[in-house]
């Protein structure tokens, strides 16, 4: 029983984490990352024996064979990887948060764009524009996807994200060169 | 051998990055010169433990390393064999090669964000990464790569890098949850993640673990690896970081992969080598091919080459696929094949992005449509750029040519036809795709771009920081041509050697739990 509602458990942060991924809202990615390797940690729960035992510590160190054998011990070893693997995961969730929040500086934007985008962004002196990125142009609706918000964060007029990124990036105290 | 040695790769960039983060941060000064000196020390002295390490392991030799002491499946185990010796080498060849270019060219804004700790802490996680015996270990240095690459890959901040920034972490960060879940499971199936252990307890496992342990890690592995399903986050980020960076994550990264599915095919699931080969072939086949005809596709330098970063990957993973066939040809002459390549193309691969990257700050931008007329204005950096291309393309008597001819041979002979015609289209491809570089690059009039930089090339010490790798990446590349016969011997040896899994095991030697339960333990074990 307790290992159908691990299963269940690992299953359903599995399928949240997978949907909540392929949303287009970042928010929601890291979200979905976070679920995910939640799913994984408790796998990794999992695969040590679910059952009670005792903490394994030998009190003398002769005696280490007829204590092993006798008493019912917990396996340590899946707790020590879930601590790595939660110490790694925060990591890599702290440094996207991060991203996130820089690149919401940039495009004012809380959703994933596609590769016109940064095409146009990163100041290329080749792009002329939408129409000059060498047959780039079938991503041109992508740039819809770049909306004004107001105080409120809700999603207002279209813009083009050829607006000038580094007032904003100034304003926020990025160096910028 | 001294064993310990096994150890200085990994801990010699680490406390080598510590001292240089000490050092930028004491009394205020960033002390960039320091930190350049004391980075480029200690890659040459990887480059020499690790080509100690490859005299004493290309004997037939291995060495192990018991961490602390503990017995096998207890402590951490690093082990080095012929494969693990030479890709270390490679590493700190590419290294090296790339740090004097990344001197000349990164701004000064991202070498005060601790560029060179960060190199070296990357070095540390490949090396790492190639020396481990253990299955959990192997995860936290992949980890401990990419979370490096994250770093170089988006510091600086420009808005492009943010972009593929966030696509590069997500991806491969899902790729490595699937590589964690694979080791959980391992360890709930197996009860040990000591690779030498796991690969004793996988033959007598049933065959549902045994599948799926290796299609989880087919495609963890593969996500590193840029195959063909899972590649999509490599073309999109590895245009958008500095030059510098580009070649050191395209020399090294997706080989870690690459070296991964090497040993673990070879280690756990040598059966599943020939069970799964109409697949694995398949993948390698559409690889090859998606890279090079995706590489067609691209308006700049960059993204070309980081396509065909795509397609090289799958050459690796033909000689993979048919590292077990029976042929004329001794078995493992595939893997052998894969091997030389890989050393090809890690060299190849890192010199011709570091000329492309030189073309694009001596332009000031890379986009094939706009650049035009380098051969006279830069004639050296085009002999080596194209020098560089055809070795790529596998024009004689540079590397690529053995090493591709090698791959094809074994496909002919195992009579793979379909792999080995795709395989040629790829080639043909590539050698379409060099010359289209080229013509756009070198050839017709020189215009004046948008945006110049002319103090690249001119300053005499930042074009010989600037030309210096790449010629000297060349000329590696020219002596694995000229002396293939050798080098191929050489890694037949560790073909050989990583094929032969009773010879690793017996190397780390991984006691039973239960046999030392039994007895009264003896106080320290060696």
């Amino acid at each position: 029983m307790t290992q159908l509602i691990l299963a269940l458990t690992v299953g359903i942060l599995f399928a949240c984490g997978a949907y909540l991924i392929l949303r287009r809202g970042q928010i929601k990615l890291i979200l979905g990352l976070g679920l995910l390797s939640h799913g994984v940690n408790l796998l990794l729960f999992g695969s040590g024996a679910l059952t009670r035992g005792e903490p394994p510590i030998f009190a003398d160190k002769a005696n280490f064979a007829s204590e092993l054998s006798t008493r019912h011990l917990a396996d340590p070893l899946p707790q020590a990887l879930i601590l790595t693997a939660i110490v790694i995961s925060f990591g890599i969730t702290a440094f996207m948060i991060v991203l996130v929040n820089r690149r919401h500086t940039i495009t004012n934007s809380d959703v994933v764009q596609g590769e016109l985008v940064p095409l146009l962004l990163e100041g290329d002196p080749f792009a002329a524009g939408i129409e000059g990125t060498d047959g780039y142009d079938w991503l041109a609706y992508e740039v819809d996807e770049v909306y004004e918000r107001d105080h409120m964060g809700r999603r207002g007029s279209r813009v083009l994200p050829d607006q000038d990124e580094s007032a904003a990036l100034e304003k926020d105290g990025y160096d910028l060169r | 051998m001294n064993p310990n040695l096994l150890a200085a790769p990994i801990a010699l960039p680490l406390f080598v990055a510590a001292l240089l983060l000490a050092v930028a941060r004491w009394g205020g000064r960033q002390r960039i010169g320091l930190q350049r000196g004391l980075a480029i020390l200690a890659l040459v002295v990887n480059l020499v433990v690790a080509l100690a390490l490859a005299r004493f392991t290309l004997g037939g030799q291995r060495l192990v390393l018991q961490m602390g002491g503990w017995p096998a499946p207890f402590g951490i185990t690093l082990i080095a064999d012929g494969l693990t010796a030479i890709l270390l080498t490679l590493t700190a060849l590419v290294a090296l090669a790339v740090l004097p270019f990344a001197m000349a060219t990164i701004d000064l804004h991202r070498e005060r964000m601790a560029f060179y700790p960060l190199f070296l802490v990357l070095i540390m996680g490949v090396s790492g990464a190639f020396l481990t015996g253990d299955f959990f270990n192997l995860y936290v240095f992949f980890e401990v790569l990419l979370m490096a690459s994250f770093v170089l890959l988006t510091v600086g901040g420009q808005p492009a890098q943010t972009h593929s920034g966030i696509r590069y972490v997500v991806l491969n960060l899902i790729g490595s949850l699937v590589f964690l879940a694979a080791a959980g499971i391992a360890y709930g199936t197996l009860g040990t993640l000591n690779m030498a252990h796991m690969a004793q307890r996988l033959e007598s496992a049933p065959m549902a673990v045994r599948s799926l342990l290796a299609g989880m890690l087919l495609v963890a592995f593969g996500s590193k690896a840029a195959l063909f399903p899972v590649f999509f986050w490599l073309p999109s980020s590895y245009h958008t970081p500095p030059p510098a960076v580009t070649a050191l994550f395209g020399g090294l990264l997706t080989k870690v992969g690459v070296y991964t599915l090497m040993r673990s095919f070879t280690l756990f699931f040598p059966d599943l080598l020939a069970a799964w080969q109409p697949l694995l072939l398949a993948v390698a086949g559409a690889t090859m091919l998606v890279g090079a005809l995706g590489a067609m596709a691209q308006p700049t330098i960059r993204r070309v080459l980081s396509f065909h970063i795509i397609s090289h990957v799958g050459f690796m993973f033909m000689g993979l696929a048919v590292a077990l066939d029976g042929n004329r040809l001794a078995v493992g002459f595939g893997l052998a094949a894969a091997i030389l390549y890989m050393a090809h193309h890690m060299l190849v691969k890192t010199g011709l992005i570091l000329a492309g990257g030189a073309v694009e700050i001596d332009m000031g931008g890379d986009r094939l449509q706009s650049i035009g007329g380098l051969m006279g204005r830069r004639p050296v950096l085009a002999v080596l750029f194209f020098l560089s291309a055809i070795s790529l393309a596998a024009i004689p008597p540079f590397s690529g040519f053995i090493s591709k001819l090698s791959l094809l041979q074994i496909t002919l002979d195992t009579r793979h036809w379909t792999v080995a015609a795709a395989s040629i289209g790829a080639s043909v491809l590539t050698l379409i795709n060099v010359m289209r570089l080229w013509r756009e690059a070198f050839w017709g009039k020189y215009e004046h771009p948008g945006r110049l930089t002319p103090w690249l090339l001119d300053a005499p010490w930042r074009r010989w920081l600037v030309l210096g790798p790449i010629a000297g990446l060349l000329l590696l590349s020219l002596g694995l041509g000229l002396f293939g016969e050798r080098f191929l011997q050489m890694t037949t040896t560790a073909a050989q050697q990583a094929l032969d899994r009773d010879g690793y095991i017996a190397a780390v030697h991984p006691l039973d739990p239960e046999s030392v339960a039994a007895p009264a333990p003896a106080g320290g074990h060696d």
